[in-house]
């Protein structure tokens, strides 16, 4: 098991994780944790979780973001993926991976500007 | 075999050869080339070990028969035999390559020279017939030019791919993808890729899909597009779908197609004001 642990850094009134390329299961495990335990002590309002340097996708991955972002938005903060790639994005697609109510942002500078200002970018009907 | 000789050998050349049954055991022995003769009609006057395992007929199965025996139905029917032999005795030789038959039926690509065989006073006595076996060497020559049809018609197909689906940048941050024809997943994936390597590029937030060009949807098609949108959305951008028109509209309500969440518009010009209003963007008249 390697001994990757990752930083969960508090960032003003949010939180920021950077994914590095390719964590192993216990590891992602792991960072749920520490980001359910960010939460309950600094209560921030959103996560951006920077996925730019993931390169593939296994299930165990994208189900355990899901799941993180159900238990953040529960803990009433509100998850912005950030810098997938677009050969992840279509292997996700194809896997019929749905976000839910997470939110998407092409890097961590655009998802800072949505967690910051109230949603004014999202889709419109 | 006749006893008589069976091609006219000048006194140099026997004294070359040793003798008679010396050439004889040459010719007859030469398993590589089929050397045979004919009369003056075509029909088998000697046969040698090459004949034997190129053909397939013994010599007492076949010395008296037609050579035309050797060709393909089709080349009986129109007549070859007999016209390669005319040439032959017109103008000393002739060479081809074709397809020929042996006693099983089996077809073998030859190499086949004729050559007419006359007395010293110039009559015809007959032909010399020499066949090369070059089946393997037709045999890769037509994996090769299949292999290259293949491959050309591949690269053909990826260049019709690749300007079938292009994608353009409209305005700073807006990227569009307009649609021409069916969308199968083969061109999905293709316009999936591209789109969203374009919305990196161009660090796009509104990418417009248009189907204008699209003559007709099925489930299969409304799938394709709703996991390219999906796919979009995943890179943060906006997605629009963009000149659903009547009768497509009409169709992707009854085929219960699930667009939830999509953005759709029924013109581009539509759908280009929607991405003007998401980046808080105005056109103001100068008037």
């Amino acid at each position: 098991m390697s001994d990757q642990r990752i930083a969960v850094i508090k960032l003003r009134d949010l939180l920021m994780v950077t994914m590095p390329s390719d964590p192993d299961d216990p590891t992602i495990t792991a960072l749920q944790d520490q980001v359910l335990q960010a939460m309950e002590r600094y209560n921030p309002k959103g996560l951006v979780l920077d996925i730019s340097a993931v390169e593939s996708l296994d299930s165990f991955f994208a189900r355990t973001i899901v799941e993180t972002a159900r238990m953040v938005a529960l803990m009433g903060g509100q998850t912005v993926i950030a810098g997938m790639h677009p050969s992840v994005a279509i292997t996700a697609t194809q896997l019929g991976f749905t976000l839910g109510n997470v939110l998407t942002a092409l890097d961590v500078d655009r998802a800072l500007e949505i967690l910051a200002s109230p949603p004014q970018m999202k889709v419109r009907r | 075999m006749s006893k008589t000789a069976s091609v006219p050998v000048s006194k140099v050349e026997e004294g070359q050869l040793g003798s008679e049954s010396s050439f004889r055991l040459l010719v007859q022995s030469v398993k590589d080339y089929a050397i045979i003769m004919l009369d003056p009609e075509g029909n088998v006057a000697s046969w040698n070990e090459g004949a034997q395992k190129f053909k397939g007929y013994r010599a007492e199965e076949i010395v008296g028969k037609n050579f035309s025996i050797f060709y393909t139905p089709e080349d009986i029917a129109s007549g070859k035999p007999a016209q390669e032999l005319k040439i032959a005795a017109d103008q000393g030789r002739f060479e081809d390559e074709g397809w020929r038959v042996r006693k099983d039926g089996s077809k073998f690509w030859a190499n086949v020279t004729i050559t007419a065989l006359r007395d010293p006073d110039g009559s015809l006595r007959g032909f010399g017939k020499v066949t090369r076996d070059l089946t393997e060497r037709k045999l890769v020559e037509e994996a090769l030019k299949q292999k290259a049809g293949n491959e050309a018609i591949s690269r053909r197909a990826q260049e019709i791919l690749d300007i079938s689906t292009p994608v353009v940048q409209v305005w700073e941050g807006v990227v569009l993808a307009p649609l021409i024809g069916s969308l199968d997943s083969q061109r999905t994936q293709q316009l999936m890729e591209k789109l969203l390597e374009a919305i990196v590029e161009t660090r796009s937030s509104v990418a417009l899909v248009d189907i204008t060009g699209v003559p007709a949807v099925d489930t299969a098609t409304g799938r394709h597009l709703v996991e390219t949108m999906s796919a979009v959305r995943l890179l943060g951008a906006n997605v629009i779908l963009t000149g659903v028109r009547p009768a497509i509209a009409q169709t992707l309500v009854h085929l219960g197609v699930d667009l939830a969440g999509v953005t759709t518009r029924a013109s581009l010009s539509a759908g280009l004001r929607t991405a003007m209003e998401i980046l808080s963007l105005q056109i103001v008249s100068d008037k």
